[in-house]
C-alpha cells in the first residue's frame, strides 16, 4: 500500500473552465465541450495528440445527462482515441482514470472533464426550466432516507452532538468560502458573507442550512495530463501529480450502517496520503479541505492531523483571519482560495484541481500564495468520495 | 390509526412506489403483519441492513429475514424543512436513524411520531409504531414507554 510508483510521473498541464452559475441557459455538452477545448489549448496540444478522454458528471447531473466520453469525441471530433471511459464524479479518482492510463503507457496525452448540470430536483430554477423537464434525480429519494446529501446532514447531528460545535465554528468554513469566492469571476457566489449572515441563514435539514451545503450550478472543468517528461515541453510550469489516492469504507453507500465517525473514507484516505505522500502538513502552502458539507471541512482537519479528534470546531477559531474575514493555517496556509464548493460551486472538487494548478503556476490572481510549491487537497466526503492529492511544482 | 393487515394482495401491488425485489421482499411483507423483519444469518448469528441475500460478516447465503423487537436509541436525526411530495408527510420532517438494540451499528432510518420536534433527542430510547401511509402500515420510531 506504501508504494507510489507514479509520484511525480504524471503532470496537469492543461486546464479550462466555464466557471459556474445558477442562471442556466446552456446544456451540459455545450459547457464541457467549452471547458475541453480551453484546456486542450492551455496544454499546447492539437486533437490528435489526446489520447484518452475520462467523462466525470458530477452528481446532480449522475449518469442522467450527457456527454459521457464518447459523446465528448464525437463533438470535438478527436481521431486518436485508445483508452476512454466514464469515470467516478468527484474529481481525483477520473484524474487517477487518467494517470493510470498515461503510466501503463495507453496513451501519452488525456483529457479529463467534469460538469454539473442542475436537476430539478435541487433547483428552483431548474425546476422551471422546460428543457431539463425529463430529467429524473438520483435524489428523488423517499423522506424517510438518510442517503446521499442528507447522509451529511444526518452524521453532522452526531458530528456536533458528539464534539459540541458551535455554529459560530461552522460559519467559519462558509464564511470563508464566500470571501474567497468574492473576486473569482469563475464563481458562482460573490457577495461577502459575515458570520452573523450565516447565523441568520435558513435552516434546510437541521442541523445545517443552506449555508452549510454547496451549491447546485452549472459549469465545467477540464484537464489535459501527460507524463512527467511530456510536461517538459509544455507552456507553463510543471505541476506534478505528487499523489492520489481514494478510500471506501467497508459500509461504502450504506451510509446509516457506517459502524461510527472514528473509521471511514477520509481515515482510508488519510492513511495512504501520509504513507506515500513525501510532502508534510509542515510543507503544505495552500490546501483544498471539502466542504460540500461544512461539517465536512472539520473532519478533514482532525483526519490529516492539524488538531485532535472533536477538535476542529475550536481549531476553526484559533485560525481565523478576522481583520480578512477567512481562514489562515498557522498564520499562512489559505484554505479553499478560489471559493470553494459552497461559494464557487458544488464541482466534487473539480474547482480545487484547477485553482491548485494556477497557485503552482503562479497564476491564481488575487488569492496567489507567493511561491507556492506544494497542494493539499482533500476532496469529498465519508462514504463513497473521499479521496486526496498533493499536487507540487519542483 | 394504523394501515390494514391485510396480506392478500402481493406487498409490491400495495406498495408500487417501494422498491422491493426479490432480495428484500421479505422485508416488506412484514410492514403489514407489524413486523419490522431485518436479515439474520443463521450461521454467524449476526445481522445486517439494508437486507442483502449474504451476509456480509461471514458470507453465508443462510441468511433469514427475522423480527426485531423494535427497541433502539436515536443514533442520527434531522429535521428536513422541505422535500419531495410523499403521502402522509408534511415538513418540516424528522428523519431519524435508529441504532437497534440488537446489534452495535445495525440501524433503520425512518421517522418519528408522538413526540414534539423540540423533543426528539440523540441517544433517547424508542420503540416501534406502525403508523398509516395510504392503507398499508409503515414502520415508524416513537418515544419508548415504560420498560
Amino acid at each position: 500500500m506504501t508504494h507510489n510508483r507514479m509520484k511525480n510521473e504524471i503532470a496537469i498541464i492543461g486546464i479550462g473552465s466555464t466557471g459556474y452559475s445558477r442562471s442556466g441557459g446552456r446544456t451540459a455538452k455545450s459547457l464541457a465541450a467549452e471547458a475541453a477545448v480551453l484546456a486542450i489549448r492551455d496544454a499546447g496540444v492539437k486533437r490528435e495528440d489526446i489520447g484518452a478522454v475520462v467523462s466525470a458528471p458530477g452528481p446532480g447531473s449522475w449518469l442522467l445527462v450527457p456527454p459521457g466520453s464518447t459523446e465528448m469525441v464525437a463533438t470535438l471530433r478527436l481521431p486518436n482515441i485508445t483508452y476512454f471511459t466514464d469515470g467516478n464524479g468527484v474529481m481525483v479518482a477520473p484524474l487517477m482514470d487518467a494517470m493510470n492510463a498515461i503510466y501503463a503507457g495507453l496513451c501519452d496525452y488525456a483529457l479529463v472533464f467534469h460538469y454539473n448540470f442542475r436537476s430539478p430536483f435541487n433547483s428552483k430554477l431548474a425546476a422551471a426550466d422546460p428543457f431539463r423537464r425529463n430529467i429524473k434525480g438520483y435524489d428523488t429519494l423517499p423522506p424517510e432516507t438518510v442517503k446521499n446529501a442528507a447522509a451529511y446532514a444526518a452524521w453532522a447531528s452526531r458530528y456536533i452532538h458528539d464534539n459540541n460545535v458551535k455554529r459560530e465554528q461552522l460559519a467559519r468554513v462558509a464564511v470563508n468560502s464566500r470571501t474567497n469566492a468574492v473576486d473569482n469571476p469563475l464563481a458562482a457566489m460573490r457577495t461577502p458573507l459575515t458570520i452573523e449572515d450565516y447565523l441568520k441563514a435558513r435552516m434546510v435539514r437541521d442541523p445545517l442550512s443552506m449555508l452549510d451545503m454547496d451549491l447546485p450550478v452549472d459549469g465545467a472543468d477540464a484537464f489535459v495530463l501527460t507524463s512527467a517528461e511530456r510536461a517538459r515541453s509544455a507552456p507553463y510550469p510543471r505541476v506534478l501529480i505528487h499523489h492520489a489516492s481514494q478510500g471506501l469504507c467497508e459500509t461504502a453507500f450504506d451510509e446509516d450502517q457506517l459502524g461510527s465517525l472514528a473509521h471511514h473514507g477520509q481515515d482510508v484516505v488519510v492513511k495512504q496520503l501520509w504513507a506515500k505522500s513525501e510532502r508534510t502538513l509542515k510543507d503544505v502552502d495552500v490546501a483544498y479541505l471539502y466542504e460540500g458539507f461544512t461539517f465536512i471541512t472539520l473532519s478533514w482537519i482532525e483526519k490529516l492531523g492539524w488538531c485532535a479528534p472533536g477538535k476542529a470546531g475550536r481549531f476553526l477559531e484559533e485560525h481565523w483571519d478576522a481583520a480578512n474575514n477567512r481562514l489562515m493555517i498557522d498564520g499562512k496556509i489559505p484554505v479553499n482560495t478560489q471559493g470553494g464548493m459552497l461559494s464557487e460551486g458544488g464541482t466534487q472538487g473539480a474547482g480545487f484541481v484547477r485553482d491548485a494548478v494556477k497557485q503552482l503556476r503562479g497564476t491564481a490572481g488575487p488569492h496567489q500564495v507567493q511561491g507556492a510549491r506544494t497542494a493539499l487537497l482533500a476532496v469529498g466526503g465519508f462514504f463513497y468520495n473521499a479521496q486526496s492529492m498533493v499536487l507540487i511544482r519542483e | 390509526m394504523p394501515g390494514t393487515a391485510d396480506t392478500s394482495s402481493p406487498i409490491w401491488e400495495r406498495l408500487p412506489n417501494a422498491p422491493i425485489d426479490q432480495d428484500n421482499r421479505a422485508f416488506y411483507e412484514g410492514w403489514p403483519v407489524h413486523e419490522l423483519r431485518v436479515q439474520k444469518c443463521a450461521d454467524c448469528s449476526k445481522w445486517h441492513m439494508p437486507p442483502r441475500t449474504i451476509c456480509p460478516f461471514c458470507w453465508s447465503f443462510n441468511v433469514v429475514p427475522t423480527a426485531v423487537s423494535g427497541r433502539g436509541r436515536v443514533y442520527l436525526f434531522i429535521i428536513l424543512s422541505q422535500g419531495i411530495e410523499s403521502p402522509g408527510v408534511t415538513y418540516p420532517y424528522p428523519v431519524v436513524t435508529i441504532e437497534l438494540e440488537e446489534q452495535p451499528a445495525l440501524r433503520f432510518t425512518s421517522t418519528m411520531v408522538d413526540c414534539a420536534l423540540s423533543d426528539i433527542k440523540i441517544d433517547m430510547p424508542v420503540e416501534l409504531a406502525w403508523i398509516d401511509r395510504s392503507g398499508v402500515p409503515f414502520p415508524a420510531f416513537r418515544p419508548r414507554r415504560g420498560a
